[in-house]
């Protein structure tokens, strides 16, 4: 392996964030940065687009114990999407590397780590599973 | 006969395709891709749960199962894969022997041959310069549907000085990709079994359905 990974943190918890509670403000400027030009619901009736669970971001991006890596980059990320946001929800992001592997390519061996964030509601109703994957050589 | 021998579904990581829309597109396509059957070779696993039976009966076409393992010669594709295999051999490690894993294969029942041998370090006829020839190889893919201008190419001069057979696989990723390349066999085949038989066997070659599928379009 071109870049050496403990393997044993695969599963390890590595942030956790309290996000919210989410206001009609935020929804709105989701809405309004991602270009739609239907006019939102009212307040009463207004539910975020579904990606907006992409503005919830943990205080760490990686564990500290692959910081020894010295460059990688976004190798994409799958985003499973459960219950809708609405305003007044506190939202929490749990991330934990899901999954570290290697594969051989046409450029030589790369390493992926994938960091799982699972973001549920206040009512502990899961929100969106995000895979992120993050590739190194 | 018609069969795509290199096809990942979203079992793979690099891959979105779920089976049946695989399938939905073979069936909507049939005019231009004539594929009786797929091949799953999955990167780096083997899975023995997974049955297909009921999309094979849903569909009408056949499904059959491999993987795509990674050695110190390249990719290579294991068909009749089994519980001897998957013991011997950590299908995961990217490190595996190829000098060890081809004939060790063939003696457990099944067969490992090389897929895309004119890419770049993932490709034996880039090992081949630097390395011994491996024993046991019975056939390479000299037809490969994702591989770069001139890497198929490359493939014949192997073929040519050591008498390899050739067969041919889309190795898709992407739904519109799957049949774009297979093999055409003289003989049936209907299970793994018979497809290791006929790997082994020769009776078979590449063919290519790209040009048909862009007229159609």
């Amino acid at each position: 392996m071109s870049v050496e990974f403990d393997r044993s943190i695969i599963g390890s918890e590595f942030d956790r964030t309290v996000f919210g509670p989410v206001t009609v403000e935020n929804i709105l400027e989701y809405i309004a940065v991602t270009g739609e030009t239907e006019p939102p619901a009212s307040p009463a009736d207004l539910v975020a687009p579904p990606t907006f669970v992409v503005c919830v971001r943990g205080h760490r991006f990686m564990p500290k114990n692959v910081a020894g890596v010295r460059s990688g980059f976004d190798a994409g990320k799958d985003i499973e999407f459960g219950v809708p946001v609405r305003p007044g929800d506190v939202l929490t992001s749990v991330s934990t590397v899901h999954d570290i592997y290697e594969k051989t390519g046409r450029s030589g061996s790369m390493a992926f780590v994938v960091l799982r964030t699972v973001v549920t509601n206040q009512r502990g109703e899961q929100v969106a599973v995000v895979d992120q994957r993050m590739m190194f050589r | 006969m018609i069969l795509d021998l290199h096809t990942h579904s979203d079992a793979s990581e690099d891959s979105r395709a779920p089976v049946e829309t695989y399938l939905k597109w073979l069936v909507r396509k049939r005019d231009v891709l004539p594929i009786d059957g797929i091949v799953l070779t999955e990167h780096r696993q083997w899975d023995p749960t997974k049955d297909y039976r009921r999309l094979e009966d849903q569909y009408g076409i056949l499904i059959l199962r491999g993987a795509e393992v990674e050695t110190d010669y390249g990719h290579v594709l294991v068909y009749g894969v089994n519980d001897d295999i998957t013991r011997r051999f950590d299908f995961a490690d990217v490190r595996l022997s190829a000098l060890e894993l081809i004939p060790a294969v063939a003696h457990m029942g099944g067969i490992a041959v090389p897929c895309h041998p004119g890419r770049p370090t993932i490709g034996l006829c880039e090992h081949y310069t630097s390395k011994p020839p491996i024993d046991g190889v019975v056939a390479v893919e000299a037809l490969n549907g994702g591989s770069r201008r001139g890497e198929n190419e490359r493939v014949q001069q192997l073929i040519d000085r050591y008498g390899y057979h050739a067969f041919g696989g889309s190795d898709s990723h992407l739904v519109s990709f799957i049949g774009i390349c297979a093999t055409e066999f003289d003989r049936d085949v209907h299970d793994v079994e018979a497809l290791v038989q006929a790997l082994r066997a020769g009776g078979y070659r590449p063919v290519d359905f790209r040009d048909g599928l862009k007229m159609s379009a």
